[in-house]
């Protein structure tokens, strides 16, 4: 019995230690001069934020920073708040994080800024009182508008369409909603939405949705999806269910994904930013406001190889949503 | 028999004693490793981000001792939450008459689950699995997925995110409940009835003990206990939202049966558990210290419970195998 | 009885084209809840089926993208399931783990490993593999027949060859029917290797269905089919079981979304009424065989 205990123990030590040795050395720097920069998804796993974090290598690597990237493998809000109070402890310069929910995250965030991490947002904003600046790749307001703007172009102005989103409690998700609700109301009256419906952020789910939506509304004349899986996903639907050219198909996704059905006909356009200068314009704010170059009141800052970028009151701003369509998407790869 | 029922103590005891040098193995690792790991301020950090989990795993264990499980507690800690969020913000309540209404609700849910398992016998995993899907609808339904409350007033934070004593403040509630669940199950009636429905609920029945009413006790306990976590996971986020806790019932199941205690019910202690929730908290702690992945933490945890199980059936196998060679067919059918 | 609700609902519902859709997008569920249905005869579980589900869809889109033809792909996905069911197997049988602590693990395993490995990317498939070179409807058809087929023969097989009758065997009394010849370590191993290659066949049935694969697909499906094999009359606690009814039950439950939809009823409701209905499922069950009993 005994013999079995020690086995045990033996294979948890080399287990613990095995682990410990892909990476020698790297705590030694997290107390030392070089700066450490921690970036935060809202979740691993997900080819959004991964091409974030090709952007935020590169910088990195220019600047000689220290990058920790790491965060919930689900989303889940708790989960992030977990790390970002490790990172505390941990002692890191500055904390880049793209927030799954605005008030519970700032909870921690405001105790990090207390021990004077400097704190920035990027994808999805924090409290403003819990961050020092957020890296606005587009406003709620651009994006919801766009879409509207984009689906309004292809149905005509008129005519019903449905939303296929992430979950139903995606915090971002519901701000977009709100903005592409309030365009519609102001500019297309004749503009119906139909349906509201939710794919778990998985793609096979996104098409089941999208087929029974097809199905289910007969005069359905566009469909959009706002979360990165759906976009392939209602698009498969549609071309499953013949309705190529008949119900368009737009939303925010990774040109990647997305070129076959662009290049078909099924998906009219998809608006995204450039994800990779995200990644690389974060860093770059984060490693100048933990030298304390950048301030409040600046109005510029400068990043690196993309040259400067505006500043306004507390926004870094990264220009304006970029649409994809059948003309110019070949020439991106994320 | 006799030396049977030895021999199952002892290899009880050495599940936890392995457990318990696992944990310590893990801190001197990180403590190595992640230069600020062993600090206080590490330490309660650990102890407050396990507090949820932990107070879902101690209410689980009784419920896996008599070889049932609820896997609603993670969405009945999400419609907990926003229901005491409601209460407090929409029903104007002060913030302790909401939390006894939350706490009401939460057994009022747990006896949702009881009265279907009990009154129907219906298996719990089907039962919890239909209310794990319902408690989370109510909640996304109630708030429409977008309603948030937030702006609880700072009395109500302290509980959550402040220090007591120098010690995080929902530490003392977690320990009162870790006491009060050990002293349940270990040194009262009701505990031993628990383990005896979890070796055989027949025989326990003809033993004269009322095993719907003890049964029912454990999962409304568990809906009162994830009514409290949800309180106190409020407390510390400063916001109610749908979805709050999904997929705390798998963290919970993991930590008990890692902690010892077996999925066919009978065999397990509260103890146990703790040290289930302890290792997998140290663990994920630690990981961030030493720099690796959050998957990585996903996958030691899942090698960690197929090694510790390993570990302790083992013995049980070589014992139940030398007794077949000796007894080859007489041995009394089990079910 | 929800289909004739439904029928008079919504007939849109019942036009043929969504309806092969639907049937289509369930064909892989289907394939996998016939192998949950044995698993659950056989008294385990196995709630590591997404993640295996995850980790066959990649690996057969890499292997597919390589170059690989299409039968050795088949062939891959499917050994591949099959060597993960085998390590679920060897724990249960082998070391006498329970298998839902062991699936427990494996699950968590095998999704993080792929995460860490994918970070979540799409893998792109090469032309030709969609509807495996066929035209839409003709692929549609030949996966639905596939599926069809295999539920056939294995409730075929539950009843006429002894390997079927084992299983149910083992799992009324593994002692009794180790006294009656039977090794049920072997069943029990058996059944886990066979619920794997069902897994890597289901997989292959979802990947031809589009031009890409999503890392994450099958999360979520061990829950699905789980309550499909309960809802449609496989006992938790072993040995009864028809394959049938876990058709019906797969069938109900693969309904209730897009009906939802089709009634334009809002998404905010949609899991509270799902928990509701699978409740009612069973209630009713549990109100009959009381009935029975007294």
């Amino acid at each position: 019995m005994n013999k079995i205990l020690s086995v045990l123990l033996l294979a948890c030590l080399a287990i613990v230690s095995g682990c410990g040795k892909s990476e020698p050395g790297s705590s030694s720097n997290a107390g030392g001069s070089k700066i450490t920069i921690a970036l935060m998804p809202k979740s691993k796993g997900n080819a959004y934020f991964i091409s974030c974090k090709k952007g935020a290598d590169k910088a990195a690597k220019e600047l000689g920073v220290d990058l920790v990237f790491d965060g919930p493998t689900d989303p889940d809000p708790a989960k992030q708040n977990e790390i970002i109070e490790n990172w505390i402890t941990l002692g890191v310069n500055a904390i880049a994080v793209a927030c799954e929910n605005r008030e519970g995250i700032s909870t921690a965030l405001r105790k990090a800024k207390a021990k004077g991490i400097k704190i920035i947002t990027y994808d999805a904003d924090a409290m403003t009182d819990a961050r020092d600046f957020f890296v606005n790749q587009a406003t709620p307001e651009g994006i919801g508008f766009a879409l509207m703007d984009e689906a309004a172009r292809l149905c005509g102005n008129e005519g019903e369409f449905a939303i296929i989103t992430a979950s139903l409690t995606a915090a971002n998700m519901i701000e977009w909603q709100k903005y592409i609700e309030a365009r519609r109301a102001d500019k297309y009256p004749n503009m119906k939405m139909v349906a509201l419906r939710p794919c778990d952020d998985l793609k096979d789910k996104a098409q089941s949705e999208a087929t029974a939506l097809l199905s289910a509304n007969a005069n359905l004349k566009c469909i959009m999806a706002i979360c990165s899986p759906a976009v392939p996903g209602a698009a498969e639907a549609v071309k499953q269910a013949g309705k190529t050219g008949k119900v368009k198909v737009l939303g925010l996704g990774l040109p990647n994904e997305n070129k076959r059905y662009v290049h078909d006909g099924v998906t009219d356009s998809v608006i995204l930013w450039n994800t990779e200068d995200l990644g690389y314009l974060t860093i770059f704010a984060a490693n100048a406001l933990a030298k304390g170059s950048l301030k409040a009141g600046n109005k510029t800052i400068k990043a690196g190889t993309l040259g400067e970028f505006q500043i306004e009151g507390d926004s870094i701003l990264l220009g304006k949503p970029f649409t994809f369509n059948k003309d110019n998407i070949d020439k991106f790869d994320f | 028999m006799n030396t049977d029922k030895h021999r199952f103590k002892t290899a009880i005891l050495r599940h936890e004693t392995i457990l318990l040098c696992v944990v310590i193995l893990e801190w001197i690792y990180f403590n190595s490793v992640g230069l600020r790991f062993g600090s206080l301020d590490n330490t309660f950090d650990i102890m407050r981000h396990s507090v949820e989990i932990g107070l879902l795993a101690l209410a689980m264990t009784p419920i896996i001792l008599t070889a049932g499980i609820d896997l609603s507690v993670g969405s009945l800690l999400g419609l907990c939450a926003i229901l005491f969020g409601k209460f407090w913000r929409d029903a104007h309540m002060p913030i302790p008459l909401a939390a006894a209404c939350t706490i009401g609700i939460g057994a009022l849910a747990g006896g949702l689950n009881a009265v279907l398992i009990t009154w129907l016998r219906l298996p719990p995993l089907i039962v919890t699995l239909g209310t794990f899907s319902l408690f989370r609808g109510l909640a996304e339904a109630i708030t429409r997925g977008v309603d948030t409350f937030t702006n609880f007033p700072a009395s109500f934070l302290f509980l959550g995110q402040e220090r007591w004593l120098g010690i995080p403040a929902q530490v003392p509630i977690f320990v009162a409940a870790a006491i009060g669940i050990w002293l349940l199950v270990h040194r009262t009636t009701f505990g031993r009835s628990f383990r005896a429905i979890g070796f055989a609920p027949e025989g326990t029945r003809y033993a004269g003990i009322p095993v719907e009413r003890r049964l029912a006790m454990a999962y409304v306990l568990a809906g009162i206990v994830a009514a409290v976590a949800a309180i106190i996971y409020t407390s510390r986020l400063g916001q109610a939202k749908a979805d709050a806790g999904t997929g705390y019932e798998l963290f919970a199941i993991t930590a008990v049966v890692l902690g010892g205690t077996s999925i066919f019910g009978g065999v397990g202690t509260v103890h146990g558990t703790l040290l289930g929730v302890a290792a997998i908290a140290v663990l994920n702690n630690g990981l961030v210290h030493a720099r690796q992945p959050r998957e990585v933490a996903g996958m030691l945890t899942g090698l960690l419970l197929i090694l510790a199980l390993t570990s302790s059936t083992i013995p049980k196998m070589l014992a139940s195998l030398r007794e077949r060679r000796q007894t080859p067919v007489t041995k009394p059918i089990t079910t | 009885m929800l289909l004739i609700f439904l029928a008079i609902a919504a007939p849109a519902f019942f036009q043929p084209q969504p309806l092969l859709s639907l049937l289509t997008r369930e064909a892989p569920t289907l394939v996998v809840a016939c192998g949950m249905a044995f698993v659950i005869i056989s008294r385990q579980i196995d709630i590591s089926v997404g993640s295996q589900f995850a980790v066959c869809c990649v690996c057969a889109g890499l292997l597919a993208a390589k170059g690989w033809p299409m039968p050795m792909v088949f062939l891959a996905a499917i050994s591949l399931g099959a060597i993960m069911g085998a390590l679920n197997g060897w724990l249960v049988a082998g070391i006498r783990l329970p298998s839902i602590v062991v699936t427990l693990a494996t699950m968590v395993m095998w999704r993080e490993a792929l995460r860490w490995k994918r970070q979540g990317e799409f893998v792109n498939l090469p032309d030709g593999m969609q509807w495996l070179g066929l035209s839409q409807v003709g692929g549609q058809w030949t996966l639905i027949l596939v599926a069809l087929v295999l539920l056939v023969v294995l409730a075929m097989a539950t009843k006429h060859l002894s390997a079927g009758r084992f299983v149910y065997a083992v799992g009324t009394d593994a002692e009794a029917a180790r006294l009656a010849g039977i090794r049920p370590q072997l069943t029990t191993f058996s059944v886990f290797v066979f619920m794997g290659a069902l897994v890597g066949l289901a997989a292959m049935l979802n990947v031809v269905q589009s031009p890409q694969v999503d890392p994450k697909s099958g999360s979520g499906l061990e829950l699905k089919v789980i309550a499909a094999a309960v809802v449609g009359g496989v006992a938790v606690s072993g040995g009864r079981g028809k394959l049938w009814g876990v058709f019906v039950g797969l069938l109900l439950l693969a309904c209730i979304s897009p009906a939802l939809t089709h009634l334009h009823v809002e998404a905010y409701w949609e899991k509270a009424i799902q928990g509701a209905i699978i409740l009612l499922a069973v209630v009713a069950d549990g109100l009959r065989t009381r009935k029975q009993r007294s």
